[in-house]
């Protein structure tokens, strides 16, 4: 008989980033993310402008390319 | 002379063939009737039992990932084991429903004497005194709670199934179990995100208000909540959301009702944007606009929010993100951070259409603010 329990799933990985964007100039650097990133918080100098950046998203990409 | 010999005399090699064939049927029909039932209990059974095991492997797996955060990183005694246990038996009794006049309130009380039980005893239990740890401490306790109390309530169903060898009451039990199965799976994918305070999908509606309120003077509204006073093309935005970065929810209800009554404000509108699930086939991250309060939970935020609207007249419209209830409880996905935007142009418009220069709007963003300050 076929079960109505489903397998566990074989989940793809996900990897979490952290997005830094410069307020000024609008660059975003996406780095991995780091225990205690939170959006809002200060991040590097911008490279472009030397401004203070801050990360704006921190969200989590599949590891498997997709299609 | 009797008619049976006759008969008998009549019946060729072939005919044996035919009337084997009907007896095998006929048994087979005669078994199945009598024994069907009991076959189909049996598979039902060893089926609810596997479903039985994984839900048991999920609690027990909530339940050390809970404690292994209170002693490593919110420095609890290593005795606290047993003062989690009877954390996860606790109950909360909701009040009684046959007289509804007043429920809402009754409600309320019960579900905040709950929530200040909940903070006291986490709070005691870990040295530190850090809002972040002390709120994921509450939600990790939270998940371990839920997933005990849910492979109880099956255990319960499989065991008085199995006593009472009801069939309907397995079947019905076997036909829920991907179900149960399926969201449970999501509470325990849940304890990875919120242990490094990664902020989950539901937190979108924080998200998005928060480019709002940055850089702007916060004041707390109500408890776990903040709002910031903002501008948009003439307008005075009133926006509130959970305190972040920690695992609130906060109590936008309150916050909205007191922005209108304790401060005089007289919105024109208040928005409000949340995480909507979304049905088989949606996409996650579409984006859907509509009116009424945008906001789950156990209903009492909904009751405040829609009764000061209604006294005072107040449109209320929603901004909703879809996503599925994995997605809203497990780390952010790139298809709803990125709606983010979409949102906020959204809600830009919203503001365009429906208020004019010099209005006041309030905008409440809703949801789990884990890892989103403001």
């Amino acid at each position: 008989m076929i079960s109505s329990v489903p397998a566990t799933d074989k989940k793809s990985k996900l990897l979490v980033y952290s997005i830094e964007e410069c307020p000024v100039c609008g660059q975003k650097t996406k780095r991995a993310f780091v225990v205690g990133d939170y959006i809002t918080k200060d991040g590097s100098k911008c490279t472009k402008c030397g401004n203070q950046t801050r990360v704006s998203l921190v969200y989590a990409e599949s590891s498997k390319p997709s299609g | 002379m009797s008619l049976f010999p006759s008969v008998a005399l009549q019946v060729s090699g072939a005919d044996t063939g035919y009337i084997l064939y009907m007896i095998f049927f006929m048994g087979l029909f005669v078994f199945q009737f009598a024994f069907g039932t009991r076959i189909q209990v049996y598979f039902a059974l060893s089926d609810i039992g596997r479903g039985l095991t994984k839900l048991k492997v999920m609690k027990e797996k909530s339940r050390k990932e809970a404690i292994d955060y209170l002693v490593n990183v919110g420095k609890a005694s290593n005795d606290s084991t047993q003062r989690v246990d009877q954390f996860l038996d606790y109950v909360t009794i909701m009040p009684v429903n046959t007289d509804p006049q007043g429920i809402m309130n009754k409600i309320d009380h019960i579900v905040t004497t709950n929530n200040d039980r909940v903070r006291a005893e986490v709070t005691a239990l870990v040295t530190q005194n850090n809002p972040v740890t002390i709120s994921i401490s509450e939600n990790l306790l939270e998940v371990a709670t839920a997933l005990n109390m849910i492979h109880k309530i099956v255990r319960h169903y499989y065991i008085l199934g199995k006593k009472t060898n009801s069939y309907f009451t397995l079947i019905q039990l076997q036909m829920l179990m991907p179900m149960i199965i399926q969201e449970s799976d999501a509470l325990l994918n849940a304890v990875d995100s919120f242990k490094v305070g990664q902020p989950v999908g539901d937190g979108i509606g924080c998200v998005s208000v928060s480019k709002f309120m940055v850089g702007k003077e916060k004041r707390a509204i109500a408890k776990d909540t903040v709002m910031a006073i903002s501008e948009y093309k003439g307008r005075k935005l009133y926006v509130v959301k959970a305190d972040g970065p920690m695992a609130y929810v906060g109590q936008p209800g309150v916050a909205i009702k007191k922005v209108i009554e304790e401060m005089g404000v007289k919105p024109s509108a208040i928005i409000m944007i949340d995480a909507a699930l979304k049905l088989e086939g949606e996409k996650t991250g579409e984006i859907a606009e509509g009116v009424g309060a945008a906001i789950g939970g156990i209903g009492v935020e909904k009751f405040q929010i829609e009764e000061v609207a209604t006294k005072n007249k107040v449109p209320l419209y929603a901004i909703l993100v879809k996503q599925s209830i994995l997605e809203a409880i497990t780390v952010m996905r790139k298809e709803i951070a990125e709606a983010s935007e979409k949102v906020v142009q959204t809600l830009q418009r919203v503001i365009e259409e429906k208020t004019k220069e010099g209005d006041d709007v309030i905008v409440a963003g809703i949801g789990n603010t884990l890892g989103v300050a403001q």
